[in-house]
C-alpha cells in the first residue's frame, strides 16, 4: 500500500473526503465523516501530527505534502 | 583524545520585526509544535524580502513559504503569514528557484506583511525546523526587536 493509500484509508476512505488540498508540510482536507478517521493508520503512515477544527482535519506529512494530496486526488 | 563539539545549526530570522515564542502563532499545529520547533516573528508592515535562514538546498518553494534542507540533515521550513496558501501566490514574488543552492541571507520570497493583514490574516512568520525531536535554543529573547539575518535560534543536529 502507497503512502498516499494508507493516509486515504486513515481518513476514512475516499468517499469520506469532501476535499483536499497541500499546504507546505500539511494536508487539509474537509471531511464527510469525522469519526471514520483512523488516527493510528495516519501516524502509521508518517504523519506528525494530527489536528481537528470541525470538518476539518489538518494531517502534518512533512514536505512531500503537495505530492501525496495529488496522488490521493488520484485515488477519489 | 580528541572530543567532537555537539553539532548545531544556527537559524537567523527570515524577517524584521517582533520575535515570538513558535507557541504564540496563530495557528495550532504551528504552536503546538506539530511540524517541530522553532520560533516565530512578527514582521513589520512595507514591501520586504524574506532570506534563507540557514545555508543549503531549497527543497521547496511556494509564493507564501520555502523549506531548506541542511547538508547537515535538518530542514527549516518558513512560513509567511498564516493561512497564507488561500491568497494563492498573490502578493508574492519569488526570487529564487526550487532545488538551488542557497547561503543563509539569500533573499527567496519579496512581500508585503501589510498586504497579508489587508486580506484579514496574520502576517505572523513561522520559522520551524522539520523532524527534529530538540528544542529551539532561542538566541534572541521574545518581545525583542530582530533584524533581518540576525541569529534567531540555534539547534542540535
Amino acid at each position: 500500500m502507497s503512502r498516499a493509500e494508507q493516509i486515504l484509508a486513515g481518513l476514512g476512505g475516499s468517499t469520506n473526503i469532501v476535499e483536499i488540498e497541500a499546504c507546505i508540510t500539511r494536508l487539509r482536507t474537509a471531511l464527510q465523516d469525522m469519526s471514520l478517521v483512523d488516527e493510528p493508520t495516519l501516524k502509521g503512515a508518517g504523519a506528525h501530527g494530527i489536528m481537528r477544527a470541525g470538518s476539518v482535519l489538518q494531517v502534518v506529512v512533512g514536505p512531500e505534502a503537495d505530492t501525496i494530496a495529488s496522488e490521493i486526488e488520484d485515488l477519489l | 583524545m580528541s572530543r567532537t563539539a555537539p553539532a548545531h545549526v544556527e537559524v537567523l530570522s527570515p524577517v524584521a520585526g517582533v520575535r515570538h515564542d513558535v507557541s504564540d502563532v496563530p495557528d495550532p499545529v504551528f504552536a503546538q509544535g506539530l511540524v517541530g520547533p522553532g520560533a516565530a516573528i512578527t514582521p513589520h508592515p512595507g514591501d520586504q524580502v524574506a532570506v534563507a535562514p540557514i545555508d543549503g538546498t531549497l527543497t521547496k518553494l511556494h509564493p507564501h513559504a520555502y523549506l531548506i534542507v541542511s547538508d547537515l540533515g535538518p530542514g527549516v521550513l518558513v512560513h509567511l503569514g498564516i493561512d497564507t496558501v488561500h491568497m494563492h501566490g498573490a502578493g508574492f514574488t519569488m526570487l529564487a528557484q526550487e532545488h538551488s543552492t542557497v547561503t543563509a541571507g539569500t533573499a527567496i520570497i519579496r512581500w508585503d506583511p501589510g498586504y497579508v493583514e489587508e486580506t484579514g490574516r496574520s502576517a505572523m512568520c513561522a520559522v520551524v525546523v522539520l523532524d527534529c525531536p530538540f528544542p529551539a535554543v532561542p538566541l534572541q529573547p521574545s518581545g525583542r526587536e530582530i533584524d533581518m539575518a540576525q541569529p534567531l535560534f540555534k539547534i542540535d543536529v
